[in-house]
């Protein structure tokens, strides 16, 4: 992405003005921010945090700080498709790791890698607070609990066949 | 007080203390790490673990406040384990490189390892990789050391204000980093090695060139600034290897100026043996004798006129003094290369106030002064009070850039200062507070400028301390704003003995004592170049002192030097070389016995056992033999009878040297009450007011011809010249080449803008360099190349 | 449960957890949504309402089972500064999940709750902290709170009482500690969520250095039931000093996982039995992570203490976010401790040494000896690093970290010695 690219849109500025009077201190606004830009372009680059930086008169390593301490931030483009396969204790007890490996036998990629196509990332996380409906994989931060090896083969599939779309 | 019992014994410490500072206080040992006095706390090294009666779980005593009656133990059998897993953590993925690591014998980790350390890690899984990051010239990373104490994250927020070190990532993963351009953006950059407990932050310059059980301690005064700073000099045999701070000194940190000059003291451009010009050629080494002779002929009953720099000792400072008595009664003198104005100043150069004063006070007003270039631990002292919710305001011709957000700002150009006094008096004057003078100051100021309303709010606290910068110091009316100023404090009631709040930020050391043994003699260095230029001087006598590369005259200095010849005694040869006849070594302040006194007059006496470099002697014994030589009686023959002719000027000295305190011992700047100057139209029509920055990398002699200081002055330089990008818009031009008209006549300029330039003002970035524009308080843009 | 009440209510914060459409104010209203709160405003001041929450006996759901009341009791008045008012939704801890359901489900009670809580506390400006992954739930608060803005429920001046609160939905980013109160707060001015020593405490100086009460969802949506119905109805549910019902998030080896409010001091087996359907395999489990994975396990000897946070804490865990991770004779205990090792390695905010490097080891050496490589030395070492870590540090991860490595080499040292033995 080349540096120009980065800038917030006129809208985004709004809101982020917005945003910031609903907190006692700019800086607040930080993490909300920076899921702006990740939303907008698709992850947060050196470039990008420099403009957050700019926007909210911080510091670039204030906000350095946050994008490296937060595992939700990510510095790297991923796949159109992440898919966050919880292997904590409840879905641990559930037959979580089972379903990763099965995961990932069906994207032909290492935990924690991208598909070639740029169409899925596979990784592992932490509880998703959702125990209740182990094994939990969320899709963009979609929900799929009780997730078996064929649903989760029927998703990929799905989106193979719509190439993407969707 | 609160009174606790610490390993059964009572003692008694300030409500809110931490459990840690009261065993320090009561000569308890506990370990710590992160824990630093001038850094906020932490309490992430969980080293410093105490026991306390009653409480399940041991705690970390840099962060648990004293309360009455508790009982603490800082030696227990449990207490021991803790500290040895504490370290067993540490070491898990410490490096064992001690002995090739520069702070190997002077390492906490190193110590308490063998304390309290067992006598084996049991880690056996691989160890964390960690990149080292780049923070400029000064230090030096090693990043598998870091013990994660955030002491320089810390530093850099708070005492540095640029917090341009953070932390990255988290758990195990977690890392100090810098983000930095060419190098750490602040000034005081070189404490970062000496509070690293480990060998993790080190010193660039002095890396792997020396280990610290090699050298010695010299405990010594840096001149660099007035702030006077304890230092020590270590040295390796006769050469200076380091300066560092000196703990539980009034400041706890040294800037990179009083640190990094040390190099200055080996350079190339050291006067280490007396030389002289034969046959018109080039210097060339001379014997003592040789160079005395050249000495006699070119000042024997002829006219001269005397400058020297602010740097040297009040001994050789009372030593030039006399050489002038018993050789040239009728000389004028000059130590300073700021001054335009030599009327007499309602309060000169000095401290009224302690620099903790200054921090206590209810409000701080900087009036035209780079405090951050010109007084770095002030200014560090300024972003402490910042941190406590104390204001500080400024005045002056550009923002300079505090590293600390400023309460309130106004930008003004220098011939603005009558009309902004004048609508300060206004304003306090409605409220009822006014001073005999008052009238008659403003009746002579037309126009009244806002930023008086930053001045005169700030007045109506209790205590309220100016902090007068060379904007004003350096004024042509200098005389006439100061005592606009001294009007308003006294209106204001911050004149009293008991609440002085005028501070005018001296040149140089020693400002107070000159005073009194030179007041009568002084000259203006721009008086004494006009002189020797008009063929009123025979020679001209330099000690110490560059008025080509510094100050505000070098285009009279060189125009005087093309005309008289030039004995030039001091240290370093500088830009001086070019137009000495002669020159004769005198001792580095690294080199001699000396006392000085900073800008709050707290006295410092040197000692200072390193050897001689070469054939250079103290000042006051080239003078002495200057005297002797040139057939005059020598008035004094030691170090006490020259003490003593400086006491009989200033007696608060006396006690001094007799042995008593020197930190309460303070002098107090001249108070010149009956002093009535009222501001004078300015004479000129040039368009815009000339404003010269202080750089504290490449300001006096020393600086210069340290190459370390050169570096940082390259990273850290702004564009020479400067104006508000209004200025150059109103003429329809933009950045480039431009002619300026000065009464020196024109000369091209590359003018970059910058809005933190006041409009009006052409701003010199690198005062010396900027050569003409050195000189002259106003300038016109012509536009157009020439 | 509590249908024995004259009021009917048979749930306090599940009451209406399973109605259609709950989330939209208008079905919330027809269930007696806001119904009370103009009261609260025109009769309730702060006094009487601390009162009330006092006398309910309620006691903070989000682990430490702190005294609500007297946590609001702390917060200095008229320091000229402004008090805040945060609701902990990070639910980080594993095996919890109960306030993610509060929230999708029923959000309107946990605004009132917190209307409730702000009226009493003089707050202006409230926000809840949620975690990030929580998209759905986020976006559910956010309708929810338009809704409540839309009918003068928030804002200004609400329901024209003259009392005025701001409320902000404010997402996490992946990160377990930030459900510790104090890096919640850092995490909330825009940080890294290191935690912060204490004293100073948030009630006098939390976010922005302000007197701040941080208070867990399930906390909060239990206050509106408390003020209408009176303290003294709640205190009387459970058992003394143990007041109320408790939301367990049951997960692990059970036929039916979720969600279950029950008044505290049912037993762990009723629980388990009667409303989770029992065990996937055997009749006994084998262990119970009562309260989340950071409290110390309990085994088939504990199956019938009553869940209560005192006799929770004399078997020798914590009842901690009523997170109930159900173990039987299939788990591989080694595994587990190995996975729960690596979650604290990871979610280690990294400034506490013990913390920072003990979480590391534990995990490397734990991930060996699951692997049959570890040796004899390893039990000692773990048991060492470990119960050094706990208690000597800023916050209480540090602990939660050390529970299950202990717990195992306390309970199941032959599970350990096993795989040791793998490896010759
Ligand atoms: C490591 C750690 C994680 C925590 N996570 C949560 C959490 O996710 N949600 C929560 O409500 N409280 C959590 N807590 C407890 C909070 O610090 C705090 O006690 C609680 O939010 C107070 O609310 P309450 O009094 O209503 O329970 C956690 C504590 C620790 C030490
Ligand atoms: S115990 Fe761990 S998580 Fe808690 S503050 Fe310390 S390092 Fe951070
Ligand atoms: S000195 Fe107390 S924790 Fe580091």
């Amino acid at each position: 992405m080349s540096a120009d690219a980065v800038r917030f849109s006129e809208e985004r500025l709004a809101e982020i003005d917005a945003l910031v009077k609903r907190y006692p201190g700019p800086q607040s606004a930080l993490m909300p921010v920076l899921y702006m830009a990740q939303e907008d372009f698709g992850y947060i680059s050196m470039e990008a945090q420099k403009m957050v930086a700019q926007v909210l008169g911080l510091r670039l390593m204030q906000v350095r700080e946050v994008v490296t301490f937060y595992t939700m931030f990510r510095e790297q483009p991923c796949g159109k498709y992440l898919l966050e396969v919880c292997t904590n204790a409840g879905c641990m007890l559930n037959g979580a790791y089972e379903l990763a490996d099965h995961m990932c036998n069906s994207l032909g990629i290492k935990m924690g890698e991208t598909t070639r196509d740029g169409m899925f990332t596979i990784a592992e996380v932490e509880c998703a607070g959702a125990c209740g409906g182990a094994p939990v994989v969320q899709v963009n931060n979609i929900y799929h609990e009780k997730a078996t090896p064929e649903l989760m083969d029927a998703l990929i599939t799905q989106v193979r066949a719509d190439g993407g779309a969707a | 007080m609160t009174s606790l019992f610490i390993n059964d014994q009572e003692v008694d410490v300030a409500p809110g203390t931490s459990i840690l500072e009261a065993c320090r206080e009561n000569g308890a040992e506990v370990p710590y790490f992160c824990y630093h006095p001038e850094l906020s706390v932490a309490a992430n090294c969980r080293m410093c673990l105490v026991e306390v009666e009653g409480w399940a779980k041991p705690a970390a005593s840099c962060c648990t406040p004293v309360s009455e009656g508790m009982k603490v133990k800082t030696q227990t059998e449990s207490l021991a384990k803790d500290r040895e897993m504490v370290m067993e953590y540490l070491l898990i993925h410490h490096p064992l490189d001690c002995p090739v690591c520069d702070q190997g014998g002077s390492c906490k980790l190193q110590d308490y390892a063998v304390e309290h350390g067992a006598s084996k890690g049991r880690y056996a899984e691989h160890k964390r990789a960690s990149v080292n990051y780049e923070l400029g010239p000064f230090v030096n990373t090693c990043m598998t050391r870091c013990i994660h104490c955030t002491r320089c994250v810390r530093f850099a927020d708070e005492v540095a204000g640029t917090g341009d070190i953070g932390i990255l990532n988290r758990s195990d993963h977690m890392n100090i980093a810098g983000i930095v351009e060419e190098a750490l953006e602040s000034e005081l950059s070189g404490n970062l090695p000496d509070i690293c407990p480990v060998g993790a932050l080190l010193d660039k310059p002095s890396h792997d060139v020396s280990r610290p059980w090699e050298m010695s301690h010299h405990k010594s005064t840096c001149t660099q600034c007035p702030n006077g700073c304890d230092i020590s000099i270590e040295s390796r045999g006769d050469e200076v290897m380091r300066i560092r701070p000196i703990e539980h000194s009034p400041e706890p940190w040294i800037c990179d100026r009083g640190r990094y000059v040390y190099d200055a003291f080996r350079s190339d451009n050291r006067i280490l043996k007396p030389t002289m010009r034969r046959d018109g050629g080039g210097l060339v080494e001379a014997s003592w004798d040789e160079a005395f002779e050249q000495v006699i002929t070119l000042l024997k009953d002829k006219r001269v006129g005397i400058l020297f720099s602010p740097d040297w000792s009040i001994e050789g400072q009372m030593a030039i003094r006399l050489m002038r008595d018993a050789l040239f009664p009728d000389a004028k003198v000059a130590y300073g290369l700021h001054r335009r104005d030599m009327r007499t100043f309602a309060f000169e150069e000095g401290f009224s106030m302690t620099t903790a004063q200054i921090e206590a006070a209810d409000q701080v007003v900087v009036l035209g002064s780079d405090l951050r270039q010109r007084l770095p631990l002030l200014m560090q002292r300024l972003r402490k009070r910042g941190r406590a919710g104390k204001p500080v305001s400024r005045i002056g011709a550009m923002n300079y850039r505090t590293n600390m957000d400023i309460n309130n700002d106004a930008l003004v150009r220098p011939r603005d200062w009558p009309a902004v006094i004048a609508r300060a008096m206004e304003q306090v004057r409605e409220v009822g507070k006014t001073a005999a003078g008052f009238d008659s100051w403003m009746a002579a100021v037309s126009d009244r400028h806002e930023a008086g309303k930053v001045l005169a709010d700030a007045l109506m606290a209790d205590s309220c301390a100016l902090l007068v910068g060379e904007e004003i110091r350096a004024h042509e009316d200098a005389a006439a704003l100061i005592h606009g100023l001294d009007l308003l404090m006294r209106a204001c009631g911050h004149a009293e003995s008991d609440n002085d709040g005028r501070n005018l930020i001296p040149e140089g050391m020693n400002r107070q004592v000159l005073s009194a043994t030179h007041g009568d003699v002084r000259a203006s260095a721009g008086d004494i170049f006009a002189a020797a230029s008009a063929g009123d001087l025979d020679a001209l006598i330099v000690i110490g002192s560059d008025p080509v590369g510094d100050g505000v005259f070098p285009s009279a200095a060189k125009a005087a030097l093309a005309k008289v010849p030039l004995i030039q005694i001091g240290s370093i040869s500088g830009e001086m070389a070019e137009y000495a006849s002669v020159q004769l070594p005198a001792a580095a302040y690294s080199e001699v016995e000396g006392t000085f006194v900073n800008m709050e007059g707290r006295i410092r006496i040197a000692s200072n056992p390193i050897k001689s470099l070469g054939q250079e002697r103290p000042l006051w014994k080239v003078m002495m033999r200057m005297i002797q030589v040139m057939g005059a009686e020598v008035p004094v023959v030691n170090l006490d009878e020259l003490r003593a002719a400086v006491v009989e000027r200033l007696p608060e000295l006396a006690g001094a040297w007799a042995g008593g305190a020197t930190d309460t011992v303070l002098i107090k700047p001249r108070r010149n009450r009956d002093v009535s100057i009222a501001p004078a139209a300015r004479s000129d029509s040039f368009e815009l007011d000339v404003v010269s920055r202080y750089s504290m990398y490449r300001e006096g002699m020393w600086a210069r011809a340290s190459k370390l200081l050169t570096e940082a002055g390259r990273i850290h330089a702004l564009d020479d010249v400067l104006v508000h990008p209004e200025t150059l818009a109103a003429k329809g031009l933009s950045v480039g080449e431009h002619k300026v008209r000065t009464f020196l006549g024109e000369n091209t300029y590359h003018i970059g803008v910058r809005e933190d330039v006041s409009p009006g003002v052409l701003f010199v970035g690198k005062r010396g360099v900027a050569g003409d524009l050195s000189d002259v308080s106003g300038a016109s843009i012509e536009g157009g190349a020439a | 449960m509590i249908s024995s009440d004259p009021k009917q209510v048979k749930q306090i914060c599940f009451d209406n957890i399973d109605v259609p459409g709950m989330h939209t104010l208008s079905v919330a209203r027809k269930n007696g949504a806001y119904a009370f709160l103009p009261t609260v405003l025109k009769d309730f001041d702060s006094g009487k309402i601390i009162d009330e929450v006092k006398t309910s006996g309620l006691r903070g759901r989000g682990g430490a089972g702190f005294p609500t009341g007297l946590k609001w009791s702390f917060v200095p008045r008229n320091t000229g500064k402004p008090t805040y008012l945060l609701c902990n939704a990070d639910e980080g801890e594993p095996g919890t999940f109960k306030d993610r359901d509060i929230m999708r489900f029923d959000p309107h009670l946990l605004i009132e709750g917190m209307i409730m809580a702000g009226f009493a506390l003089d707050v202006q400006d409230a926000y809840i902290y949620i975690r990030g992954e929580f998209l759905h739930e986020t976006n559910v608060m956010n309708a929810a709170i338009a809704e409540a803005y839309e009918a003068n429920l928030l804002g200004d001046n609400i329901l024209g009482s003259g009392y005025s609160m701001d409320l902000t939905v404010h997402r996490g980013a992946g990160a377990y500690i930030c459900g510790e109160e104090t890096a919640l707060i850092e995490s909330l001015e825009g940080k890294a969520g290191r935690p912060r020593f204490k004293p100073p405490f948030p009630a006098v100086e939390g976010f922005y250095g302000c007197p701040t009460v941080v208070n867990n969802v399930e906390t909060l949506a239990t206050v509106p039931a408390i003020l209408e119905f009176g303290g003294q109805w709640h205190a009387s549910i459970g058992v003394p000093n143990n007041a109320g019902c408790k939301v367990f998030s049951v997960s692990g080896h059970v036929n039916k996982p979720g969600n279950y409010e029950v008044p505290l001091g049912t037993s762990l087996k009723t629980l388990i039995e009667d409303y989770c359907g029992g065990l996937q395999h055997g009749t006994v489990p084998k262990v119970i992570i009562p309260g989340g994975s950071s409290t110390p396990w309990l085994t088939a000897e504990h199956y019938e203490t009553p869940l209560t946070y005192d006799d929770l804490m004399k078997a020798g865990s914590f009842l901690g976010s009523g997170a109930i991770i159900v173990m039987d004779e299939t788990a591989d205990l080694v595994a587990l401790t190995h996975r729960l090792a690596h979650f604290y390695a990871h979610e280690s905010c990294g400034q506490c040494t013990p913390c920072r490097e003990g979480t590391g080891w534990l995990e490397r050496i734990m991930k060996r000896v699951e692997k049959g490589q570890g040796n004899a030395e390893d039990v000692t070492v773990l048991g060492e690093a470990a119960t050094h870590m706990a208690g000597r540090t800023i916050c209480a991860l540090a602990e939660g970290a050390a529970a299950p490595v202990l717990s195992l080499l306390k309970y199941f040292p032959e599970d350990v010695q096993a795989r040791l033995a793998e490896k010759s």
